[in-house]
């Protein structure tokens, strides 16, 4: 300590006292904004990931209609899309609503959720048109198909596009099966049934081939004749998967039952 | 003394930014704690819950057992029959490995299903028959012991929390946990013996079990199906055609198969084809080429005589379009097959034309092969008059005719009444020879087509 302290001492003239002060003052300002820092607990005030549990409509690549519409012309008019406004949300609107985010400092993820739709000035419905009948307002299923979508991003996106919809089928077979919960949310949140829901990469913005697998899967394509189970080989911890009945095998997922 | 007197500087500033790290530290300790304390609560609670609906169906089953009237035992199942959900719902959300409680869930599920099914029995005004009552009698029997390891695990947990500091409480945790799991495991061995219920409902064994009917004897060679299946898609040279490895399960499930990858002439690897063959009869099962569409050329009537001349030209004889969805670029068409003037909606074949070149993309017969086979259609004993009386009057319809629809394993011939009331588009399904309303379904159409519910 000595040594180190002798060593500044011959450096320090007169006019260091000055830089002194200065120094402590920006750090004594420091450590008051670090303090004040450490009491705001960081609680739940993220609000933006619970909007997908709101019903909101959410444009994201492969939804069409009037909302995309005004969206296409909202970015053509500021220069940021060059395509024709013709209400599908394609290659042309996704680069534009990225080329738009990254603009105004919003999360670039190309894909229109309550945040992006108030920054471009439009507002976004429920997840039906308001055209058709009372009845039948609110029943879709584009909520479920993008937890779909986000589950396989989670789950698979190493996979070829066989085994992103492998991944999908089995989640519906679940639904249909009476061991497992009767919603595809109940079989996606199960405690301990995903690894990627527990470690929270089901709330990565899923891509282009997600969204089309977990389409092609709701459509009813079963690449898995039936599988209620996958798991890897390589990573599996649990030895009671190995002791299921093993039907085929997908990119690096077997599939059983 | 005054060089001296600098040292304090770096001296405070490691202070004050260890009391900073110190206060840092226990506040997010405080906040872990506060997490956990609210996640055991939710846990407990649904510990709880899940308890007091297994009372109560256990104590349901057992008035419904006793009652003599039917109004009453219609009550009593319609309870047992949410109490048992909201119990298998709840089960399914405590952090439980699916291996320690499938069984329960299973036998929970079956309960309701059960319920539902018996409801729809006395509702036709028939009476419960002696072996109905005796499984109600077993399912009595399961659910009291499925009650009792509940009791034990309650109680230990009781026991352990009664002398706890805070201190102990995550070991407590720990062990009230292992305490439940075998409680759990227990009961999941009990339930894997219980009988297997035999009645009508999507949940049964027998419709869980079901085997496909439409696939023909003949056994194909891996060979054979890789034949077929360049021979579906039309090409006439393959660059690679690659097979997905089975397991040695492959046959117990429902249509097995071998899944294909094949990768046309001169197309790039990624742009691969997958497609399923049957291992008997040869049947292809399902075939998509997911690649991307971009332009639209043809209309989706255009695209729906594409389908329908695909499904001709591989030899399926009359089959009917029926509605249709649009994704993407690509058009999704379902057809039933017809016999004469009846459809049969249990014989679905999926085709899938993309609308740039209208080219088959998809394909999906797991239906059609699972149900397909000769059927013996009963005449029907109400016409068509007679069925529209069943319907409400002010019941706008649009179209009628003859369809077999799919209802658990029985396929019952009904009048199909399209129409809207109040501005909402449904179906009507009255049965042809009994007259009971089988089925509503409400149509929904989007921009992207129509979707049942």
């Amino acid at each position: 300590m000595n040594k180190i302290f002798s060593f500044t001492e011959n450096i320090i003239r007169e006019e260091d006292i000055f830089m002194r002060k200065k120094i402590l003052i920006i750090g004594t300002f420091l450590l008051i904004f670090l303090t004040i820092f450490t009491f705001i607990e960081p609680g739940l005030k993220d609000a933006s990931k619970y909007d997908y549990y709101q019903g909101i409509r959410i444009l994201y690549w492969g939804t069409t209609g009037e909302d995309v519409k005004s969206v296409q012309w909202r970015l053509l008019q500021w220069k940021y899309y060059n395509g024709k406004v013709d209400g599908i949300y394609g290659t042309g609107t996704y680069r534009a609503v990225r080329k738009f985010q990254r603009k105004n400092g919003l999360k670039e993820d190309g894909v229109v959720g309550p945040q992006t739709a108030t920054a471009i000035g439009i507002s976004l419905g429920t997840t039906t048109n308001t055209a058709y009948a009372t009845s039948t307002a609110g029943v879709s299923r584009s909520g479920d198909e993008y937890l779909l979508a986000r589950v396989i991003h989670g789950e698979a996106r190493g996979e070829p596009y066989l085994g992103k919809v492998a991944v999908g089928a089995v989640i519906l077979n679940r639904v249909k099966s009476p061991s497992f919960p009767n919603t595809i949310a109940g079989v996606i949140y199960q405690p301990l049934a995903f690894t990627a829901v527990a470690d929270g990469q089901i709330n990565l913005t899923p891509n282009n081939d997600s969204i089309k697998a977990a389409r092609d899967a709701l459509n009813g394509w079963d690449p898995t004749y039936g599988c209620l189970y996958y798991w890897n080989p390589a990573t599996a911890t649990s030895k009671w998967i190995w002791s299921r009945k093993v039907m085929l095998k997908i990119g690096k997922h077997w599939f059983g039952l | 003394m005054k060089i001296r007197g600098k040292a304090w500087i770096p001296t405070v500033i490691l202070s004050i930014a260890l009391i900073v790290s110190l206060i840092w530290g226990y506040n997010q300790y405080k906040l872990k704690n506060k997490y956990e304390i609210s996640l055991s609560n939710q846990y407990q609670r649904l510990f709880y819950d899940v308890k007091k609906h297994v009372e109560n169906v256990q104590i349901d089953l057992s008035k419904a057992l006793l009652s003599n009237s039917r109004n009453q035992n219609v009550l009593m199942l319609s309870q047992i029959m949410s109490e048992s959900n909201s119990a298998q719902d709840k089960l399914s959300q405590m952090p439980i490995n699916h291996s320690d409680v499938g069984k329960t869930e299973k036998f929970l599920s079956q309960v309701a299903d059960y319920s539902y099914y018996l409801i729809q029995t006395h509702l036709k005004g028939e009476e419960l028959t002696s072996k109905q009552r005796e499984t109600l009698f077993n399912l009595q029997g399961s659910s009291s012991n499925f009650n009792k390891e509940l009791s034990e695990a309650q109680n230990k947990i009781a026991q352990s929390m009664e002398n706890t500091t805070t201190a102990q409480l995550s070991k407590v945790e720990e062990a009230n946990q292992s305490v439940l799991n075998t409680q759990l495991l227990n009961l999941e061995k009990e339930m894997g013996k219980s009988p297997e219920l035999i009645y009508d409902g999507p949940f049964s064994e027998q419709n869980l079990g079901k085997k496909p009917v439409g696939l023909g004897t003949k056994k194909v060679t891996l060979k054979e199906a890789q034949k077929i299946a360049t021979d579906f898609i039309g090409v006439k040279k393959v660059e690679e055609i690659s097979t997905y490895e089975n397991g040695k399960d492959i046959s117990l499930v429902k249509i097995p198969s071998y899944t294909f990858n094949i990768v046309p002439e001169n197309t790039s690897k990624d742009r691969a084809i997958y497609m399923g063959v049957s291992q008997k009869g040869g049947n292809v099962v399902w075939m998509s080429n997911p690649r991307a569409v971009s332009k639209v050329n043809i209309s989706m009537k255009q695209a729906e005589q594409k389908a329908a001349a695909f499904l001709k030209e591989k030899g399926m004889e009359n089959m009917e379009p029926n509605y249709s969805l649009k994704y993407d670029g690509v058009g999704i068409f379902n057809f039933a097959y017809k016999n004469d003037d009846v459809t049969i909606y249990s014989d679905l074949i999926k085709v899938n034309v993309a609308l740039d070149n209208g080219e088959i993309v998809g394909y999906d017969a797991n239906t059609y092969l699972m149900n397909h086979q000769e059927r013996d259609i009963p005449e029907p004993k109400l016409t068509q008059a007679e069925a529209r009386e069943k319907v409400k009057v002010d019941y706008d319809i649009d179209s009628v005719r003859l369809a077999i629809i799919p209802k658990g394993s029985r396929e019952p011939l009904c009048y199909e009444f399209k129409g809207k009331y109040r501005g909402s588009d449904f179906i009507i399904y009255i049965n042809a020879v009994t007259g009971d309303e089988e089925e509503i379904l409400q149509i929904i159409k989007n921009e992207n087509g129509t979707l049942t519910f």
